[in-house]
């Protein structure tokens, strides 16, 4: 905190090279750590019960929910990743009329609960003789469900880094294609990436869309193995193998990446010029970043039109209560995730011990299972205490999200030099220092996104919500669920309709400033730096 | 605080349709007692039952389905009740004979045939499903409904392992079509022809027959014919009170008001379920005919549920 004298004060003298271990730090990753970790912790020691691991099999059907697990996760990855990059691309770095509407708009089908999608899908079908189900269709359904992850990150990533490499490719003669592709795809790799690798993971622990749509997957298995076949250590193992093999794919990537690491050293000293776009491609553009959403928001609009007999009125105050409590619920559970994300990404950058490093990354992997699996977990650590049921659901959400805010985080940092960090010690900058005034201003970003990504997913979040809340305290996600599950469409599209409400004025009120964060402080550099080129 | 203790009880419940609730502020306008409510997926409200242990802030315990009420009889998660009035409202075979839950309402699972596809009349028992004159034509829901997990169940109790194997073999090799993950889009399909004929619960087609989904679903819907098998397999929802209830005097007036003519009346009525005794008020299921029942407890049913999971996986049921 005290800032260094102006003259040649270290404030560790010879200890330069190496600046100290941050122990609060390393405390604080530590206790966050643990706590996500406790519910994993606790379903270990249910799966220990029950047959060792040998005896585990997926059933009759052999590898086949493997096999579809994975053709999801391809599937998914590829159609989110490349729809995902290229709306991130456009509504961040081009100009089109309706940019920054559409750009709102990306968030919609991330606020659309994936199994009221299927529902609505297959109802619809089934009223004009229509089939829907199978593979494709839990593709299309869960692509579009997860590439709002890829579309904000990448987004975020494109109006942060590379501006000025995009400068010098336009006095180079580049195109847009060429400056997308040759600089700042690659620069927003990691962003990408971790928005693919969260649609990864909610493809893995998704039941209900599949479920509906007639795919047997891994988590299908999972719930089967408890609920039909009462063999509870069973289903908790597979899941835990489920997660370990995640894990596996989460860490290859990252060291897939590791060889082609690009940094930038520190915030960009210009402002992203956007490429105007006309004629045809400002029409594809359009098309291209209206379609999801669209979508999204037209497949339940499109039910309410041919069932309006059926939309039941709805007690005005209900809905209002029911939308307070989901608020309620989202802003606390944004706030503690967003901390608690940060400690994990900033204590794995400045603590260098293994152990901190460790519990960083796994802190986050309680997405990839199952809610409803990771929401005994926390019946098992709840119960034995007796926590407040608040308290508990509310921790549930920090867990299931703490990889949602993380990822964000973790590749901004990621893309910084590490000789940033070490011009700050040099000058004599300690950790807290560092943290303040460099870290922190670095990272309101991709913070903004995080927030935005957590609080939509807790709103619309069903399974820890169902099982964790205390008596009269249903939310926006359980009453659409209930309706739903019960085949009563016409109910379930009100609640679901605020959901999505709420999503967007959440985008409504952060967005804007992220389109803003540049150009604010950079106006003047920008001015300096375009008589150069 | 000990005061509200007092007058109020905790509910977990399985079900989940809205019109429940008018039905325990009756109660509650009735006795003076709060219910306060907390409704989830019956495995999951299972558990917590189970992880809560002492703690538990609920007192009644509703499910939907034999199987479950059974599975929380033997994981010890109920107590016995005493009642004069409930040995007299409800039939044996839809209570435990240990007095730890009690059935609420009824619901069959049925044959539906599109009559011009398929004829009804040589469709006497679920038996003749298998039947490969039904080769195309025959749609099922997949065995993750826990109302087929059921009457598979009721098949082995009836038919013994063997011949129940045999009979679902034979029913899984007459399904050429994608196995549907809800009952509403399988009785579209029958009614549009893609299907000539499916096991529905009685509830769903009577919803469409009332209207609910729109006039164009209960046209469809008229054109099918329910056939009730000789037996009918007959599923319930009931509830117990659970081991460690703060309050069992009044869990206990609650179940019996569930189960009492007029509770029981509204429970069945909002979702178009039978009561336990006789087929009620409803004219949409009184319309549909009558049937007999198996006469298989739930107990029974409950105890079988896994072997019919298995059986089910065994013989190509998806």
């Amino acid at each position: 905190m005290s800032k260094p004298s102006p003259g040649l004060s270290w404030p560790w003298s010879g200890q330069l090279p190496s600046a100290p271990e941050p122990w609060p730090l390393a405390l604080a990753v530590a206790l966050v750590g643990l706590l996500a970790l406790a519910p994993l912790a606790a379903l270990g020691l249910v799966a220990s019960q029950g047959q060792a691991l040998a005896g585990l099999q997926l059933g009759d059907q052999g590898l086949a929910p493997l096999a579809n697990t994975l053709t999801l996760v391809l599937g998914v990855g590829c159609a989110g990743g490349l729809i995902g990059t290229c709306n991130g691309w456009l509504t961040a770095r081009c100009q089109f009329p309706g940019r920054r509407w559409l750009r709102l708009a990306q968030l919609l089908p991330l606020a659309t609960p994936s199994y009221l999608l299927a529902g609505t899908l297959i109802d619809l079908g089934s009223r004009s003789g229509y089939r829907i189900g199978g593979l494709g269709w839990a593709i299309a359904v869960l692509g579009l469900g997860t590439y709002s992850y890829v579309v904000l990150l990448s987004s975020e990533a494109f109006s942060r880094t590379g501006a000025r490499q995009q400068e010098v490719c336009r006095s180079l003669a580049v195109g847009p294609w060429g400056s997308f592709l040759r600089v700042a795809l690659p620069l927003a790799l990691p962003a990408v990436a971790a928005g693919m690798a969260l649609g990864a993971m909610e493809v893995v622990n998704d039941f209900g869309a599949v479920q509906l749509l007639g795919v047997p997957t891994l988590s299908a298995a999972i719930l089967e193995r408890w609920q039909g076949e009462g063999d509870l250590p069973g289903a908790v193992a597979l899941a835990l193998v489920t997660l370990v093999l995640v894990a596996l794919l989460l860490w290859s990537e990252r060291q897939g990446r590791r060889r082609s690491r690009l940094w930038a050293a520190g915030q960009e000293g210009a402002s992203p010029e956007l490429w105007p776009l006309q004629g045809w491609r400002c029409w594809l553009a359009q098309l291209v970043t209206l379609a999801p959403p669209l979508a999204s928001l037209g497949i339940p609009l499109v039910w309410a039109w041919t069932s309006w007999n059926q939309l039941p009125a709805q007690p005005a105050g209900d809905l209002v209560a029911l939308g307070l409590r989901s608020l309620a619920l989202a802003l606390g559970a944004t706030g503690l995730t967003l901390v608690a994300a940060l400690v994990l990404s900033i204590g794995k950058r400045l603590v260098k011990a293994n152990g901190v490093q460790l519990l960083a990354d796994g802190a986050g992997l309680g997405y990839a299972i199952p809610g409803t699996v990771l929401a005994l977990g926390f019946l098992l650590l709840g119960g034995g205490w007796g926590l407040a049921p608040l308290l508990l659901l509310v921790w549930g959400y920090v867990d299931r999200f703490l990889a949602v805010a993380k990822g964000g985080l973790d590749t901004a940092l990621e893309g910084l030099a590490p000789s940033v960090d070490e011009a700050a010690q040099s000058l004599g900058c300690d950790w807290v220092g560092l943290v303040r005034r460099i870290q922190l201003p670095l990272l309101r970003g991709p913070l903004l996104v995080a927030g935005l990504l957590v609080f939509v997913d807790t709103v619309k979040e069903l399974p820890l919500t169902f099982a964790l809340r205390p008596f009269d305290f249903d939310t926006l996600a359980v009453r659409v669920y209930q309706y739903a599950s019960d085949e009563r469409l016409g109910a379930a599209l009100v609640p679901a309709l605020v959901i999505q409400v709420l999503g967007l004025l959440a985008a409504s009120a952060l967005m804007p400033s992220l389109d803003q964060e540049l150009p604010d402080r950079t106006d003047q550099p920008k001015a300096a730096q375009s008589t150069v080129s | 605080m000990g005061h509200a203790e007092e007058t109020s009880i905790g509910v977990y419940s399985g079900r989940h349709y809205n019109s429940d609730q008018k039905l325990y502020k009756q109660f509650s306008a009735k006795t003076g007692i709060q219910v306060k409510l907390l409704e989830a997926k019956d495995d999951s409200l299972i558990e917590r039952l189970r992880q809560e242990g002492k703690n538990t802030p609920a007192d009644v315990l509703v499910l939907v389905d034999a199987a479950r009420l059974e599975r929380a009889a033997s994981l010890d998660l109920l107590q016995p009740a005493r009642s004069a009035a409930l040995l007299r409202t409800v039939p044996l075979s839809l209570r435990d004979s240990k007095g730890r839950w009690v059935g609420l309402t009824r619901r069959v699972r049925v044959v539906l045939v599109n009559p011009a596809l398929v004829k009804a009349a040589p469709i006497r028992t679920y038996g003749d499903l298998a039947n490969p004159a039904l080769k195309g034509k025959l749609c099922l829901r997949d065995r993750k409904s826990v109302y087929n997990q059921s009457l598979v169940a009721s098949q082995i109790l009836i038919r013994g392992d063997a011949q129940a194997s045999r009979w679902v073999k034979g029913m899984t090799s007459n399904v050429t079509q994608p196995y549907f993950s809800s009952d509403i889009p399988l009785i579209r399909a029958l009614g549009s022809g893609q299907c000539g004929v499916g096991l529905v619960n009685t509830y769903y087609l009577a919803r469409l027959l009332n209207g609910e989904s729109g006039p164009a679903d209960r046209a469809l819907a008229r054109k099918l014919q329910v056939v009730f098998p000789k037996p009918a397999h007959v599923n319930i929802s009931g509830a117990g009170i659970t081991r460690y209830a703060k309050n069992p005097q009044a869990a206990l007036k609650l179940i019996e008001f569930l189960a009492s003519p007029v509770g029981g009346k509204g429970y069945a009525e909002a979702n178009h379920e039978y009561p336990l005794k006789g087929y009620g008020d409803d004219a949409i299921l009184k319309g549909m005919g009558r049937f007999q029942a198996d006469g298989l407890s739930a107990e029974q049913l409950g105890s079988r549920n896994r072997d019919a999971v298995k059986l089910m996986e065994a013989n190509g049921w998806l």
